[in-house]
């Protein structure tokens, strides 16, 4: 292979890590992970609270030293040439970091500044990023009057501003109810319509993978533990997933299995998790007929029973047997984000 | 310099003045604070220690109040930048400083600038004051009022700088103002601020100069009163030297505590 393909195959992957690890006093927090993404494709990071995936960013943004391996992103080494990767990605973070007390337009203005973009065509950036998140007409308002969901376009439109090669996006809709989400998933696939832009993006959110995501890699306690296109990663299920609720709780579970044990059951049994059986099966509408036979034959009574085609969601309990949040989206875990995203933003400013 | 360099300074010093405009209280309050000290210490002690009723260590013909003024103008710089190099923590704890750490901008460069910008500040909240107070003392030498703001700039630098080398070394927001109540009384009271370091026992002038607000106030009182406890020369020397190790020092610290 001559040394021009070599040099080829680096820069058309953006983001390439090599068992890439970091420990924090013993703790394992990301263990040798490898991604790959390409130019242009919007890869997520998929996994619960606590699975590496914001240290794993962290590390690739310059933010913390790898323990463990290497990554280079878009052509640069992160250990060894820091400054340049910085050069050349844009990152919005978890929490807010932004100044409140500044304008959208001085902290547009700041960046620009930090990142040495020429005076002229830093006003015609801003003026043009602004109006790309439909800001342009709140561009001198100060930051401390915006609602979460403007915060959040603004850093994605100053993420933007020096025209990075690799966007990076952790957990980009965090907190924000539904409708605010929804808008900023429209950014993100405009950004790679219209400007073929290489985004990371983490989330926790199965939906948000699912829609926005090229290809996906789960990650569970440090490690990825499936990589593939949403597609491929359901259809690694093998077909339609059915909820069960049994009257009469355990020991009605435990009959009913016993007794789906015994037929000539086709499917598999992918877990249990509050209260739900979970099966995958072919076809959801032959089996459930099949299943209220077994019900009567096992003696125990079927309080409900619904089926879905399978999610991100249901491929994350099939490889751990756990879900990836206790219920995805609802209006307790929507409360809980709202008040961590609310509790990073306390405190004033001196 | 490099172009880049400059700029992050230049953006850095203009994001400490904007901010410190918007905040209104911020700005109230440190010119009342001032105002309250000379308002309640230098007429109740004037009164007490005017020449006439007792022997004083001030020279003959100054009374309390004008030996007071100049030392509260210093002690404003130096609360004000302090307090504003401290508060460096707020940027991590609200998240600011992930996104100036994660600029290709030096960190040196960074953290100047915004030492610079806090000195501005401070130093301009010194001159509100002075033009607040100085009709009350007409023996002052304005002459010399740009020179005296100089070294309030010099110390200020160097509180900023010690401001945000705490802060790097807090790692949470507990001991904010604990450290603020330990280390600015004992500084504002160990400075010659509200009185002259001779009349202090032996060991307690020791710590005294150590203090960059002694230099910084004894240099005032040299500019606008003639006279002070040091020669103008020492001061200059001193302050130069303690605002470029500070300034230094903020600036390893910072650049080592934002390594993962």
């Amino acid at each position: 292979m001559s040394k021009y393909m070599v040099l080829k195959m680096s820069v058309s992957n953006m983001i390439e890590t090599k068992d890439l690890t970091k420990q924090f006093n013993g703790f394992t927090a990301v263990d040798h992970i490898n991604i790959s993404v390409k130019e242009g494709e919007i890869f997520g990071l998929l996994g619960p609270n606590g699975a590496g995936k914001t240290t794993t960013i962290s590390m690739l943004i310059t933010l913390l030293r790898p323990t463990e391996g290497t990554a280079t992103v878009a052509g640069y080494d992160v250990k060894k040439d820091p400054d340049k990767v910085r050069k050349h990605i844009g990152v919005v973070f978890q929490d807010t970091s932004i100044d409140r007390y500044l304008t959208g337009y001085e902290n547009m203005w700041l960046h620009g500044k930090l990142y040495n973009i020429p005076s002229n065509e830093l006003k015609t950036r801003i003026k043009e990023l602004l109006e790309f998140v439909e800001l342009w007409d709140k561009k001198d308002v100060e930051l401390r009057k915006y609602s979460g969901g403007m915060i959040r376009r603004l850093e994605i439109a100053r993420g933007l501003l020096h025209t990075p090669d690799v966007l990076f996006l952790d957990e980009p809709t965090l907190g924000l109810d539904p409708h605010t989400r929804a808008h900023i998933w429209d950014y993100i696939k405009k950004l790679k319509k219209e400007k073929n832009m290489t985004i990371l993006l983490t989330t926790h959110y199965m939906d948000e993978a699912d829609k926005l995501c090229d290809r996906i890699a789960i990650i569970d306690h440090g490690k990825i533990i499936a990589e593939g296109t949403p597609e491929e990663l359901k259809s690694s299920l093998g077909g339609d997933v059915i909820y069960l609720k049994l009257h009469n709780g355990p020991t009605s579970y435990r009959q009913f299995m016993q007794t789906l044990r015994q037929t000539n059951f086709n499917g598999t049994f992918t877990g249990v998790s509050g209260g739900t059986l979970t099966l995958t099966v072919k076809s959801a509408t032959k089996t459930i007929p099949e299943l209220f036979d077994i019900a009567l034959k096992a003696g125990v009574k079927i309080e409900e029973i619904r089926y879905t085609k399978p999610t991100l969601d249901d491929v994350f309990l099939k490889l751990t047997g756990r879900k990836l949040r206790p219920e995805s989206g609802d209006a307790i875990s929507f409360m809980k984000d709202r008040m961590r995203l609310r509790f990073s933003r306390r405190g004033f400013h001196r | 310099m490099s172009s880049h360099s400059f700029n992050t300074i230049y953006a850095m010093w203009y994001r400490q003045i904007i901010r410190f405009s918007r905040n209104k209280s911020r700005v109230i309050g440190t010119i009342i604070q001032p105002l309250l000290w000379i308002f309640f210490f230098g007429i109740g002690f004037s009164r007490m220690l005017s020449s006439e009723s007792t022997p004083t260590n001030l020279p003959s013909g100054v009374d309390y109040l004008t030996f007071l003024i100049p030392g509260i103008v210093m002690m404003t710089i130096f609360m004000a930048s302090f307090m504003s190099g401290i508060s460096i923590i707020w940027d991590r704890e609200l998240g600011y400083l992930k996104e100036v750490l994660v600029a290709p901008a030096s960190r040196k460069a960074t953290i100047f600038g915004r030492t610079l910008g806090d000195a501005t500040i401070a130093v301009l909240q010194g001159i509100v004051i002075l033009l607040l107070v100085f009709p009350l003392t007409p023996t002052i030498n304005l002459i010399n009022l740009p020179f005296t703001l100089l070294y309030g700039f010099l110390m200020s630098i160097s509180f900023a700088g010690i401001g945000i080398i705490i802060a790097t070394k807090m790692r949470s927001m507990e001991g904010f103002q604990l450290i603020m109540n330990l280390i600015m009384m004992p500084l504002l009271f160990l400075s010659g601020v509200f009185y002259p370091p001779e009349v202090l026992p032996e060991w307690m002038r020791y710590a005294v100069f150590l203090n960059p607000l002694t230099y910084a106030t004894d240099a005032s009182r040299n500019l606008l009163l003639g006279f002070g406890s040091l020669p103008l020369w020492v001061d200059t020397i001193v302050l130069l030297v303690i605002a470029s190790v500070f300034l230094v020092v903020a600036a390893i610290m910072f650049e080592k505590t934002s390594e993962g």
